[in-house]
Parts: C-alpha cells; structure tokens; sequence
C-alpha cells in the first residue's frame, strides 16, 4: 500500500492539495451554514451528470422516438423510473441551493472587493443551471413541454433587431420542431456542461484564491473572528450534509416521481394549465400581467427589456454596489429584498 | 484509531453489502424485459404514463430500499458525529498547531 501511495505521490504530487486543505481555514460566525451550499450544489451536480448519462444510454432525441424511449425508460428499464426520478429532482434540488447559495452571498455582501469575478463566474453558472432546466424541459417531448417551449422560445421575439433571429437559432427553424429538439438535446448534454465546466474551474479556483469571503458585521469589527480547519473538522460535517440531503432526494424521487404526458402533436392546439419550471414562473406571471401597450411600445418589449436590465443588474452588482459600507450598498440590499419578495410572490400567484 | 477505521470501514461494507443484496434485486422483481424497439407507449395514446411502478411487490422492495438508505444514512452519521467531536477537540487543543512549532531535528 506504501509502496503504492509512493508511486501515486511521485506522480500526481498529491501532498501538495492535501497540506492546501489542512491549511485551510473556514471562518465561524452565524452565517457559517451558508458554507456547505457550494458544496451541495457540487453534489447535486456529480448526480445530475451520473444519472444524466445513464438516462442518455437509452434516449433518442427524434420526433418518434422522445417520448416512447422515456416512457420505455420508465417501464422497462429496472429502476429507470427511479433514475429519472432522481435527475429530475436533483435538478431542482440543485437549483433551489444555488438561489440559497446565491442570496447568501448577496445579502452578506461576500461579493465586494476582491471577489467580483468570483460573482461573475457565479451569476454565469446560474444562466447555465437554467439553461439546463429549460433545455431538459423540453426533452420528454410531451404536449406540456412543447408548448412551454414555445412560449420560452418566443419571448425573444419581441426584442428589436436581434429578437427573430434569437428565436431561429434557438428554434433552429421558424418553429418547435424535431430540429428545436435535437439542438436542445445537443446543448444539454454537450455544451452547457462544457460550459459548466469551464466556468466551474475558474470559480473554484477564484474561491481557493481569495478564501472565504466573512460576512460585512465580522468584518467590520477589524479583528480576525474564530475559524475551523477545512481538514477534518469542515470537510466532515460537510459530508454529513450531503448525507441528509441525499436521503432527502431519495424520498422525494420515491415518493414524488414524475409522470410523462402524452406524446407532443405539433398540430394540435397548446393545452390548458402550461406551466414553466418553479424557478421561470415569476417571469411567466409577469409576462402574463404585462399590459399589451405600455407608453406607447410593446408590452411584451417593455417587460423583455425590464427582465434582462435585472439581469444585467444582478450580473454587475459587485461594480454597482461598489460601497457596500456606505448609504448605498444599504440602499441596494433594500432594493435586493424587494426584488426578492416580488419574485417570490409573484410565482405563488402564478400557482393559484 | 486503526481500530476504530477498521471498524468504521467493516460497518460500511456491511451496510453496503446489505443494500445491495436485500434493497436492489427486491426492487428488480420483474426480470429485465428484452431490449424492445417498439416505440408505442404501454398506455393509451393520449393518457399520461405514471413514473412509479405499479405492482405492489415492487413499490414494496422499493419502500424497503429507501428505509435501507435512511438506516445507512443514520449510521453514517454518527459516525460521522464522533469523527467531528475528535476532530474539534484535537483543534481545541492545539494539536496541530503544536505539531508545526515543534523543533525540528538536526540537519533541518
């Protein structure tokens, strides 16, 4: 075993990650639980991707065969209803701590100097999360999810100039169709997750870079606040984490898998109730209450153009809240709440 | 501590053996159906397929499997607890820090 562990060290160098992580430190403050979400979103990563290629195994992304080859996963293969299961929820999972993960490090403010890029990268990894949400949505290939997807796909009509040929690129044609499908399978398997990848490795190493970010109160108070040790101390009671939130994800994937509807009809008339994913419905609900004129202009324009100038807010908030000290940075975390509670009320107004 | 990672070690196998022997091949009651290429789905067209399997034998060893994995789960963490308790109380000591102060021998 020595012998072996000789060869490995002389090799790969190991020692030197493994003194990094006995170095180091993870600050201890009330906001510490706020630590253990990167690392969960990892989890729920890894298991995306396991049970993702095992679901591709059987897959085919036609007009004929989407629909037939899921339900043939989900009653022929042994548990593939349960592996479906798995990768549906881990995904929602895996979303609903990156929101956590997110507004944790807002209303901290972890994003201030010297960690914007760190945000940046973050904001990025959210765009692709839900990139792989919207493109997975459509995969089953069933009534609900076509007509999701073509209301997804023609949000960015609206925008002038660019707007239509977004929808064709997205839509690989004028409309939804076995092309839309294949090109969202495309960029679900292959390129969101090489570009998860890349983005990934750049936010990992900027967090190993600047360490852990002490929340605005510890800082302020000038002295260095009681820390942990990464090796063992943080590292175990990380595990024991993953540990209950993975038999969390396996009762619900037991309890709660989902179904899959009927086989998409392209001719057929969009079906009542269309419902995006949990994390699109404020922006549906928001479209769906946006006047049709709104000063004159397009209604669906004005709020097209309100969604992405959020977006670029939150993309740029470690530039804009640039005194996070100051009367500013408090005017900005009021306005961050408000945001909040208007995304949250909106998607339960959706629901009812 | 060799002891004690023996025994961590013997309790996970076990407990992995178990899982694998009881909890899976239950839940694989009905044998794995030839690698068909009809495309039709096994309800109606038009009718919603439902994910979890129906017969009961099956949603049974699937019950059981999950109470397999809270079992596993429970174990694991406490053992996990202990490995935490030993490890800040180490730190709480100063173990570590003492190791790196410690005077190095001659030639170094």
């Amino acid at each position: 075993m020595n012998v072996l562990r000789a060869w490995i060290e002389e090799r790969l160098g190991l020692r030197a990650v493994a003194l990094f992580l006995e170095k180091k430190e993870v600050p201890r403050h009330k906001h510490t639980f706020l630590y253990y979400t990167g690392s969960s979103i990892l989890l729920f990563l890894a298991i995306q991707t396991v049970t993702g290629v095992l679901l591709a195994f059987y897959y085919q992304p036609t007009l004929a065969g989407a629909n037939a080859s899921i339900v043939r996963i989900m009653t022929e293969m042994p548990l593939g209803w349960l592996v479906r299961s798995v990768h549906s929820w881990s995904a929602t999972f895996m979303i609903a701590i990156v929101f956590v993960h997110l507004l944790g490090i807002a209303f901290t403010k972890a994003y201030r100097k010297p960690r914007e890029a760190t945000w940046v990268t973050g904001i990025l990894l959210l765009g692709a999360s839900l990139a792989f949400g919207f493109t997975g949505y459509l995969l089953p290939w069933d009534e609900l999810s076509l007509a999701a997807t073509k209301v997804g796909t023609d949000l960015p009509k609206a925008l002038p100039v660019v707007g239509a040929w977004l929808t064709l690129v997205m839509r690989a044609g004028e409309d939804v169709t076995g092309d839309t499908l294949s090109r969202f399978f495309i960029f679900h398997v292959s390129v969101l997750p090489l570009a998860v990848l890349a983005f990934l490795a750049v936010h990992l190493f900027l967090v190993q870079r600047h360490g852990m970010s002490v929340p605005l109160e510890e800082e302020r108070k000038g002295v260095k606040g009681p820390v942990l040790p990464f090796w063992p101390n943080f590292a175990f009671r990380e595990a024991g984490v993953w540990l209950v939130l993975l038999g969390l994800l396996m009762t619900i994937a037991v309890l709660a898998a989902p179904g899959i509807g009927p086989q998409a009809d392209l001719m057929a008339p969009a079906p009542e109730g269309i419902k995006p994913e949990w994390y699109f419905l404020f922006m549906f609900q928001m479209l769906k209450l946006f006047p049709a004129r709104v000063l004159g202009l397009n209604g669906e324009l004005v709020a097209v153009l309100i969604m992405m100038a959020g977006m670029a807010a939150l993309l740029l908030l470690p530039f804009i809240d640039n005194r996070p000290f100051e009367r500013k940075g408090k005017v900005i975390t009021a306005l961050a709440w408000t945001g909040l509670a208007y995304a949250i009320g909106m998607s339960i107004w959706s629901l009812l | 501590m060799n002891g004690r990672r023996r025994m961590i070690a013997a309790a996970g196998i076990f407990l992995l053996g178990s899982l694998i022997v009881s909890g899976v091949p239950e839940a694989r009651v009905q044998e794995t159906p030839p690698a068909s290429v009809k495309p039709a789905a096994a309800t109606a067209p038009g009718q919603e397929t439902p994910a979890a399997p129906r017969p009961a034998r099956e949603r049974m060893a699937v019950y059981v499997l999950l109470a397999w994995v809270w079992l596993s789960i429970a174990v694991l963490f406490g053992l996990l607890r202990l490995r935490v308790r030993e490890a800040d109380r180490v730190f709480r000591m100063g173990f570590d820090r003492a190791a790196e102060k410690a005077p190095k021998g001659p030639g170094y």
